[in-house]
């Protein structure tokens, strides 16, 4: 019983904290990205759009490919990453961070950037008037009334990050107590037909979804604010 | 003190506009100082009256033009001056009064208070609060405030940074009748308690005439006339003015007949040819002959019944049939045909004086029109 709850322990935990800090990554650049093609335009502002976009249409093992290519050890990132610290982190938790950003990403910036444009431009200006400047209407004003819309992005990335699979079985392959989070121990379990360790596993991980949409649910259905 | 205005050009985008960056040429041909004192833009939608509130608090940036207020320089296309809209100390109430619904009234007049030290800070919110009699709204959020309570705590925001020229859109669109009246004393009383010049949007005559020292009629980008109210309504300088300010009677067919020097001490005046109507206006700089428009005021206009002995001394009376009688509320539109032009005219008399002229259709009556009353451009 003991070395069966450590692998329903393990991939629970590592899965969660990989998602945890892809999510804080997430809320942190996705907002911003999301602000800037909300409120400006810029040359190139579409072909970055569609770039961020992309790899919520692309195949996962296309992005885990792509990702491969670019953090591998011959990769122009993972080349500047083994520079800086010595090492490659292809095969580790840092490298599935990178695979479940790549994925939710688009998800928080469109929702995010729908919820800021919906946000009413005039009173940006009246903020504007009142003499705040563009950084502090968005934290006063235009973040904290699409505040729900970036809640809802935050729990559809984190449960996004939670199921992702194919981008992080390329990064971060299947490593016992290093990288084999849920999705990838589901698979192996069954793999191996050790069906008793998968359902407990599918298990948790339905509950958990339910849970998120849930929540969404009730940020996505927003009390509106009357003007 | 005060604020001048000079635009020759100003593209915008157009409101509504799917695409973005594509942007609609507006020209806004406006040229205008003021003290400081309450001028009201009127004109009908379209007119430029919103973008040129915008072109002057920042929002828009025109094309060509210099605007300043007192004396400091807010936009200069020549010297390629454009003060960012923070920096323009200005205060704006717009149409939909813009409070931000996820603070309560204190916390949305001290958005404006940047920088201030904490007790000043409190101090202007109180000021502002007991300026406005909203001090029991202070800890509400917008969403439980009616509209004429969001009106004042949008005034309160825009004046709590003491701003050096106040600027309103159309601000009691959306109030009814009795809120409006009691609104519009009110800014009135403020704008002269505060001494800074303010600018005033409406398409309301009633408000337009209640409130302004001044009237600025704006019609496709062009200033028509700028005058006081008194000027506007007794001498419009053209049709479009003469519109707006109510004077549905217009003859366009007019010329000069005659410019009577006048007797002795006796009055000027100059003699329009209309039809089959000799219509004695003030007179007017112009040469025999010149065409001319001249109106009435359907108010104006004064019934009388034949037989009363005035159709041969007086001027500018005419026969006339009626042929329709309109009640509109406390007062009766009565339509006339005259017997010496075509056109018909409107005359509209308080429902006591019409009922004791006793007017049934087909009833002929004389119109008489006041000299001082007829208007002529």
């Amino acid at each position: 019983m003991i070395p069966m709850l450590d692998k329903i322990w393990f991939p629970i935990l590592i899965t969660f904290w990989i998602a945890t800090i892809s999510s804080l990554l997430v809320l942190c650049s996705g907002v911003i990205i999301a602000y800037v093609f909300a409120r400006h335009d810029f040359r190139g502002k579409g072909l970055a759009e569609l770039f961020v976009t992309l790899p919520l249409v692309l195949p996962p093992t296309v992005i885990g490919y792509l990702l491969v290519v670019l953090v591998g050890k011959n990769g122009f990132l993972g080349q500047l990453i083994f520079k800086v610290l010595g090492t490659g982190i292809m095969f580790t938790w840092q490298a599935a961070v990178i695979a479940a950003y790549t994925v939710s990403l688009p998800l928080m910036v469109r929702t995010a950037k729908a919820a800021i444009e919906a946000v009413d431009k005039e009173l940006e200006h009246a903020a504007y008037i009142l003499g705040r400047s563009e950084l502090e209407t968005a934290l006063l004003i235009t973040l904290p009334l699409a505040k729900k819309g970036i809640l809802a992005g935050l729990v559809l990335s984190f449960a996004r990050a939670v199921g992702e699979f194919g981008a992080t079985l390329m990064l971060a392959g299947n490593i016992p107590g290093k990288t084999n989070t849920m999705s990838i121990s589901i698979y192996s379990a069954f793999q191996a037909g050790n069906n008793e360790l998968a359902q407990v596993l599918v298990l948790i991980l339905v509950i958990l979804s339910l849970l998120s949409i849930s929540l969404t649910g009730k940020f996505i259905d927003r009390e509106k604010f009357e003007v | 003190m005060g604020a001048r205005v000079e635009l020759k050009k100003c593209y915008h985008e157009a409101e509504g506009s799917e695409k973005k960056g594509k942007r609609n040429v507006f020209s806004l041909d406006v040229n205008f100082e003021m003290k400081n004192e309450l001028v009201v833009l009127f004109g009908p939608s379209g007119s430029g009256k919103t973008t040129l509130l915008k072109c002057i608090s920042g929002i828009t940036q025109p094309d060509d033009g210099n605007i300043s207020v007192d004396d400091r320089i807010y936009f200069d296309s020549g010297r390629k001056i454009n003060l960012p809209i923070q920096k323009r100390n200005l205060g704006f109430v717009f149409q939909t009064y813009t409070l931000f619904p996820h603070m309560n009234v204190r916390k949305n007049i001290e958005c404006g208070l940047k920088g201030w030290e904490k007790g000043n800070k409190e101090k202007r919110v109180r000021e502002m609060l007991d300026l406005l009699h909203i001090e029991e709204l202070e800890t509400r959020y917008p969403s439980q405030l009616s509209g004429g309570q969001k009106q004042r705590v949008a005034l309160a925001r825009a004046l709590a940074p003491k701003p050096e020229l106040l600027l309103l859109d159309e601000p009691f669109s959306a109030l009814d009748r009795v809120i409006r009246i009691e609104l519009a004393e009110k800014i009135k009383h403020l704008q002269k308690k505060i001494g800074i010049p303010l600018l005033f949007i409406t398409h309301s005559l009633d408000e337009a005439f209640l409130l302004a020292d001044k009237i600025l009629i704006l019609y496709r980008g062009e200033i028509q006339q700028f005058g006081t109210p008194e000027e506007i309504f007794y001498n419009p300088k053209n049709i479009h003015v003469a519109e707006f300010v109510g004077i549905s009677n217009i003859f366009s067919d007019a010329w000069v007949e005659e410019q009577d020097e006048g007797y002795d001490a006796g009055p000027k005046c100059t003699v329009l040819k209309s039809g089959g109507m000799r219509i004695t206006v003030k007179p007017l700089n112009l040469k025999e002959g010149d065409k001319v428009s001249w109106g009435i005021h359907p108010e104006n206009i004064t019934l009388l019944l034949p037989g009363s002995g005035s159709e041969d001394q007086d001027e500018n009376i005419y026969p006339a049939y009626v042929h329709s009688i309109i009640i509109k509320g406390p007062k009766k539109r009565i339509v006339l045909k005259l017997t010496k032009h075509e056109k018909s005219l409107t005359a509209e008399l308080p429902a006591q004086f019409a009922d004791a002229l006793n007017l049934n259709t087909g009833d002929l009556c004389l119109v008489k029109m006041d000299v001082s009353k007829v208007v002529a451009f």
